[in-house]
């Protein structure tokens, strides 16, 4: 079992150290820090998850820029270890509001303790917020919420993992209010990462919708809740019918897999796809599910390279967004690589455009279209001229792209998977706790080939 | 609470340490508590505030909670190095384990644990037996971990009083969170025991899948784990045991699933309806591939796993290719090991869409994932043969973008296409030559120079290209030395003009006095003397036709893949290492003083880091042809080469592997689990360890070994002898065992042969070995032949013979002996035991409370053992009596019997 936990900043700083089992040396925080900083002595390469050094295994994940970071010296299961990890900065985060260094140099005391009924002697007892509670007598200290960057889906690019723990909530689920009593509410949202590759002709290669249901619940007195998703949500494809098109003309919709957060209960889902549960504290994904049946991407994208003159060419990009007008994508920002001997590059904006930016990142060669808002229906083009310091090979759409597409898109989602109704047990007459849905769109590998 | 408890880091100006020891001693509790978190502040950042032990103790009696807890937690860190005073905190330790409020009896126990001070840990169990029949769940799950921690202290003291038959009582506990650590105590307990403690009978078995059901997740994770240890009896019950398991399969939580996938996999192994496995399979697949949707960390380790179960069941993935298409924004670590997937996966049906990405990928940013690409384009072609064209076109439209280190990448590949399909696609060779003066790296100029000699017939100015490389001979790395070597050699028995005569005479001259490399000049002696005693034999020898080759890179050894796969949802899976190659042993020897953990003191094992993951870039080593003689295209029977450079570790291990003079379907390493004994300690072996011990595998005799090099120095050139032993043991091939790197270690069997150099005399068990190596002194040591190796498979008798031969020998050839240190507890399971090591089970009768059993057993050369044993289920001694044509084996054959019944 895991032998010592620790977080690091990303200077390497050591901002949490529990040692648990006292069989790997002390200095082991600076020799992992040192290793996963230079990755087979370069700066550039990227350490994988999980390595071994001197017979002491390193196991870590990178959560909101903070390193958690578990050692060993025994044949662990990695997948134990990497999941606890998550759920360790999830718990944390849980009590203080938000994850950072200043946080949690805040409320140490309340880390440790945290820690000492998380892992006992290297096992995971639990990381259940809601079981948490009564075993942790601290209280968190909050940080200044002014001082956090706003946190808009934006924010959650910055926090770099896939489930996005705070989708949009910063309070801590045990602190009270400043004003005395909680408010009584509930935040479901539907967050769906979209991965689509475009062929150079504008074909759909592949196209996946990574998605969660998160909950994050402030109820008081654990009411039971039922969440009621699509009448005629079916689950895993039969064989052939993955490439069956007659569905995603509005029909059903279909996942490959999906798997559910253990305090739901399936007893009517085979019915009526409603989902029971008493929430715990803290958040936490109620499903999570995949799928690859064929959905209307959002974007279309058409990139085009073309020479122009002896060691020049011209490259057009033009995005079109194929949704409803009602709906704006918002932070999006377009990427494509060039020929490496590019030296200069200028850009022509259409006439009139406002909220977007333009660069060409010599370093990596590299241009970037960013837009602030593109409302749906509408299109928009960027014509940028390249000059080379040589000639070029001949096979332009070789050495530039592929287009890569970063955007958030609100009260949206792709697959069509919908929370039709939140249902709150209710206490008595008078008890109206809030209720949010909300549905969210983002861009995990969105790329057009040239 | 007021302030932040960052204040706490704040230093002030005079002596920290006497303001906080007169804080400590405050008469108002907060301040106490406030000068707690101080010390605990000091002390997370490494400052010493060990002085104020007595102080921060004094503060340990009170009835609050938070307090109690921040004193615990300095407790743990400064008691081993105030072993004394920690005894003041003995009293409240003790008075807290019996406290009415549960929270503080676990606590204690919790911290007392914690807590590796021996004078504690005798005041430790009496409050540890309390608390593991308290009444509060909260307080058992701690008292059961509490075990383990006493166990890893002082092992003799938990197996003295008893503990771990209440560990075992918790089994049965009706709280799944006690039962789920009472697991996770008992296989950790079992991990560093040779003493079966926690072994899982078919009733544990039922109680452990109900209670997982009920489990935390991380509860589920440990009771799968310790399950996967379980052999169910038969398919029947393997059946029943995967579907309690299969819902698992549908968890949130990535390391219940994989822990479930392992298990499913282990008992599908017994199953044998085609019908039920493919079902299986099915249902696997879509959480397999759920995995990739979690965070990179975790699909990296889920790749690592699913690239050992595609090689042992490529159609549960089969028609998946596309999930394991690289994203935009996946880790390099994630792209690689999916890349490594897509060539497995591969297939006449998806290799079109297959190489549409590699096309992709060849041309992206990272180097080493392009070389990896361009790679994977030419294992295909090696692959697949109706595909080996268009991947050829792909190659050569990669080649004419020109950026060199693809070019280079793609003649590597190229050379091994060509050998794969001889006379084939020579006609892309003009294509290659154009980019000859831009190869700078030794791998493809090697390839490009033997593309040149083996096609040195159709190549018009072969001998122009070959003579531009010769320049710089001198200067060249040993593999392009080689390779130029021989393309000349070609050249000229391909075109024995003047040209080439001259050429010849330069490069065997530089070959054979320039150089000091011995391959290099070893090979130059043998071209020379068969080109100048019979050009025809060299030509056979050098334009022999050479053996097909497959893609046989990144595969794993059978038993190796095996034993991965056993340990699938574990380091090992992701490492595609067996555990002992990578634990550290570290429990077995006695703790260095726990405080000071020097960075030299495990020097059992270390390993060189950027090998810490095979599979990641490291070109090296994800070679794909990986046999010398294909990777270093020599003339078939020449001997082959071998590399100059010293191999990284990982590769040294695979070829040792590969190499070993082991038929490919014999398994190629020991037994996992049991761990070999150390015959040659590193200390009278100047830091070389030697571990050995017979085997028997599969009806042959092999000598494993495992040897670690815990020296400063390279060790190399391994050779072993054996002296002359009563049954003529000795070595059937040489050793092969790979030049060993400081901290390194490596793994062999070495078949071994009957009747070689029999000594006279008595019958011994005594087996001398020597050990050689080139910068060491010869090492002997002694082994103990056990006789039970040698009991072979066809060993059983039949009731007729038995008597018969009974009957037919004297009954001066029967020998009898008790063998006091045996027990038999179950009469079935030590007759299948023993059948495991070919003693076979005849017959058995009753005599008032004994069992008689019958065997028999046969060794070489056709001498049986006539078996009789007595025995009282339960009851140590076991009387063992033999009747055979040797008695004067006797006593070997006793020995085995006690170990065989141990």
């Amino acid at each position: 079992m895991i032998s010592q936990f620790f977080v690091l900043s990303q200077r390497g700083d050591n901002i949490v150290f529990r040692d648990y089992r006292g069989e790997v040396q002390k200095g082991s925080a600076e020799i992992f820090f040192r290793k996963v900083k230079f990755w087979k002595g370069d700066e550039a390469e990227e350490a994988p998850p999980v390595f071994n050094v001197d017979g002491v295994n390193y196991i870590h994940v990178k959560v909101a820029g903070l390193l958690f970071v578990a050692t060993t010296r025994v044949n662990v299961s990695p997948s134990l270890v990497l999941e606890l990890l998550q759920r360790i900065a999830r718990v944390i985060k849980d009590y203080l509001g938000v994850l950072n260094e200043d946080s949690l140099r805040k409320n140490f005391v309340l880390v440790y303790e945290l820690l000492d009924e998380v892992i006992d002697f290297g096992y995971p007892q639990t990381t259940s917020t809601e079981v948490l509670k009564s075993y942790v007598f601290n209280e968190p200290i909050m940080v200044d919420a002014a001082r956090i960057p706003p946190l808009g889906p934006a924010a959650m690019f910055m926090q770099g993992t896939k489930r996005m723990p705070g989708t949009a909530v910063t309070k801590s689920v045990v602190a009270n209010e400043p004003g005395g009593r909680k408010r009584d509410e509930i935040f479901v949202d539907v967050i769906e990462k979209i991965s689509v590759t475009f062929s150079s002709s504008g074909y759909i290669l592949t196209s996946e919708v990574d998605g969660t249901i998160q909950m994050k619940s402030y109820l008081s007195g654990n009411p039971e809740i039922r969440v009621a998703l699509n009448e005629d949500l079916s689950i895993g494809r039969s064989g052939a019918s993955v490439y069956d098109y007659r569905s995603s003309a509005g029909g059903a919709v279909i996942l490959d897999d999906c798997n559910f957060h253990e305090s739901v209960h399936l007893d009517s889902f085979d019915m009526d796809r409603t989902l029971t549960l008493i929430p715990p504290d803290g958040e936490f994904a109620v499903m999570n599910y995949r799928m690859t049946q064929e959905f209307k991407p959002p974007f279309r994208v058409n990139a085009l390279i073309e020479e122009a003159g002896p060691s020049k060419a011209e490259v057009i990009l033009k995005v079109r967004a194929d949704f409803s007008p009602s709906v704006t994508a918002n932070t999006i920002a377009v990427q494509m690589p060039v020929p490496t001997y590019t030296t200069r590059v200028s850009f022509e904006l259409e006439p009139g455009a406002v909220g977007q930016m333009t660069d060409f990142k010599e370093g990596m060669k590299r241009l970037e279209w960013c837009l602030k808002k593109i409302v749906g229906g509408s299109e928009h083009t960027l014509r940028a001229k390249l000059t080379f310091s040589q000639e070029s090979h001949g096979n332009l759409t070789r050495e530039a792209g592929p287009v890569n597409m970063n955007f958030t898109i609100p009260m949206y989602n792709a697959s069509r998977l919908q929370v039709r109704y939140l249902q709150i047990a209710k206490k008595s007459k008078t008890y109206q706790p809030y209720r949010w849905v909300r549905y969210v769109t983002q861009a995990n590998s969105y790329v057009a080939r040239l | 609470m007021s302030g932040h408890d960052s204040k706490y880091f704040s230093t002030t100006k005079k002596g920290e340490i006497p303001e906080l020891k007169d804080e400590l001693n405050s008469q108002y509790k907060d301040k106490r508590k406030d000068a707690v978190k101080k010390v605990i502040a000091a002390m997370t950042v490494g400052k010493d505030v060990s002085s104020l032990f007595t102080d921060v103790v004094n503060c340990m009696q009170t009835e609050n909670l938070e307090l109690k807890k921040l004193v615990y937690l300095y407790l743990i860190n400064y008691a081993k190095s105030q072993p004394d005073l920690a005894i003041l905190a003995v009293n409240t330790f003790v008075k807290d384990s019996q406290d009415p409020n549960p929270l503080i009896r676990a606590l204690a126990v919790r911290t007392m644990g914690c807590i590796r001070v021996d004078k504690i840990t005798e005041y430790l169990c009496d409050p540890l037996q309390r608390c593991l029949k308290d009444d509060d769940p909260y307080v058992r799950k701690t008292a059961a971990i509490c075990v383990a921690k006493l166990y890893d202290i002082n092992a003799e003291l938990v197996e003295d009083r008893g503990f771990l038959e209440s560990l075992k009582d918790l089994i049965s506990d009706n709280n799944p969170m006690v039962v789920a650590n009472a697991v996770a105590a008992l296989a950790e307990i079992q991990e560093c025991s040779t003493a079966p403690i926690f072994e899982i009978t078919s009733h544990t078995l039922s109680k452990l899948l109900t209670a997982l059901n009920e489990c935390t997740e991380w509860g589920q994770v440990f009771i799968l784990d310790a399950l996967s240890r379980y052999k169910a009896s038969d398919a029947r019950e393997a059946e029943n045991i995967v579907e309690r398991v299969t819902p698992r399969l549908q968890h949130a939580n990535c390391a219940v699933v994989l822990s479930a996938v392992k298990m499913i996999l282990q008992q599908m192994e017994l199953i044998t309806s085609t019908d039920v496995v493919r079902n299986l399979c099915k249902k696997m697949a879509p959480p397999l591939v759920t995995l990739l949707s979690a965070e990179p960390e975790i699909q990296y380790v889920a790749l690592r796993n699913i690239n050992l179960i595609v090689q042992k069941r490529p159609t549960i993935l089969a028609h998946e290719i596309k999930v394991f298409f690289c994203k935009y924004n996946d880790p390099i670590y994630v792209k690689m090991e999916k890349l490594e997937i897509m060539i497995k996966l591969a297939s006449d049906r998806n290799i079109d869409q297959v190489l549409l990405e590699f096309k992709e990928y060849a041309t992206e940013v990272d180097v080493d994932f392009v070389r990896k690409a361009v790679r994977a384009i030419g294992r295909c072609a090696i692959k697949l043969e109706r595909a080996a064209e268009r991947c050829i076109s792909v190659l050569l439209e990669l080649i004419k973008i020109k950026v060199n280190y693809v070019v280079q990448e793609a003649i590597i590949v190229i050379k091994d296409i060509f050998r794969r399909y001889p006379n084939t696609y020579e006609s892309i060779i003009a294509t290659l030559c154009e980019s000859l003066d831009t190869l700078d790296e030794p791998e493809a100029k090697a390839s490009m120079i033997w593309i040149i000699g083996e096609y040195a017939e159709r190549i018009d100015n072969a001998d122009e290209l070959l003579e531009s490389f010769l320049e710089s001979f001198p200067e060249e790395p040993a593999l392009v030395q080689l390779q130029l070597l021989t393309a000349t050699v070609k050249l000229f028995l391909k075109k024995p003009t003047e040209g080439p005569q001259q050429m010849i005479q330069a490069v065997l001259n530089n070959a054979t006095v320039e150089t000091d490399n011995p391959d290099l000049r070893d090979r130059a002696y043998i071209y020379w003397r068969l080109l100048s005693t019979d050009p025809e034999a060299a030509k056979d020898v050098v334009l022999a036709e050479k053996p097909v080759i497959s893609d046989d890179s990144n595969q794993l050894d059978p038993s190796l893949l095996d034993e991965l796969l056993a340990n699938i949802a574990t380091l090992s899976s992701v490492y595609h290492k067996p555990p002992d190659a990578f634990v550290s042993r570290a429990k077995a020897a006695p703790r260095p003083d726990d405080d000071e953990y020097p960075d030299g003191a495990e020097t059992g094992y270390s390993e060189s880091p950027s090998h810490a993951v095979d599979g990641a870039p490291a070109p090296s080593s994800t070679s794909t042809v990986p046999h010398t003689s294909t990777r270093y295209p020599v003339p078939a029977p020449a001997p082959a080469p071998s590399p100059a450079a010293p191999m990284p570790d990982l590769l040294g291990d695979l070829v040792g592997l590969d190499n070993a003079i082991v038929p490919v379907d014999q398994p190629a390493t020991p037994p996992s689990g049991a761990p070999l004994p150390v015959l040659l300690p590193s200390s009278t072996g100047q830091g070389l360890q030697i571990s050995a011990q017979l085997m028997r595998r599969e009806g042959q005799i092999f000598y494993g070994l495992l040897f670690e090099n815990n020296s400063q120095a390279v060790l190399d050139g391994f050779m072993i002898q054996f002296n002359k032993n009563t049954f003529g043991l000795a070595a059937a091939g040489p050793l092969q065992v790979p030049p060993l790197q400081p901290g390194a270690s490596a793994r062999t069997l070495l078949p071994m042969v009957l009747f070689q150099n029999v000594s006279p005399g008595p019958p011994t068990s005594v087996l001398q070995v020597a050990v050689k190596n080139n910068q060491q002194p010869v090492w002997y040591f002694s082994d103990k032949i056990s006789l039970h190796v040698f009991f072979v498979e066809d060993g059983r008798m039949e009731r007729a013979n038995f008597l018969e031969t009974w009957k037919s020998l004297p009954d001066s050839n029967e020998v009898s002996k008790d063998l006091t240190n045996c027990v038999v507890n179950s009469i079935d399971a030590t007759v299948e035991h023993l059948a495991a090591s070919n003693v076979f089970f005849l017959a058995k009768r009753r005599n008032a409370n004994k069992e008689i059993l019958y065997l028999s057993a046969k060794i070489p050369r056709g001498i049986p053992f006539l078996i009789e044993l007595t025995v009282v289920i339960g009851v140590p001694g076991v009387k063992c009596a033999v009747k055979t044509p040797s008695p004067e084996l006797a006593p070997l054959f006793f020995e085995a019997m006690e170990t065989l019944l141990k």
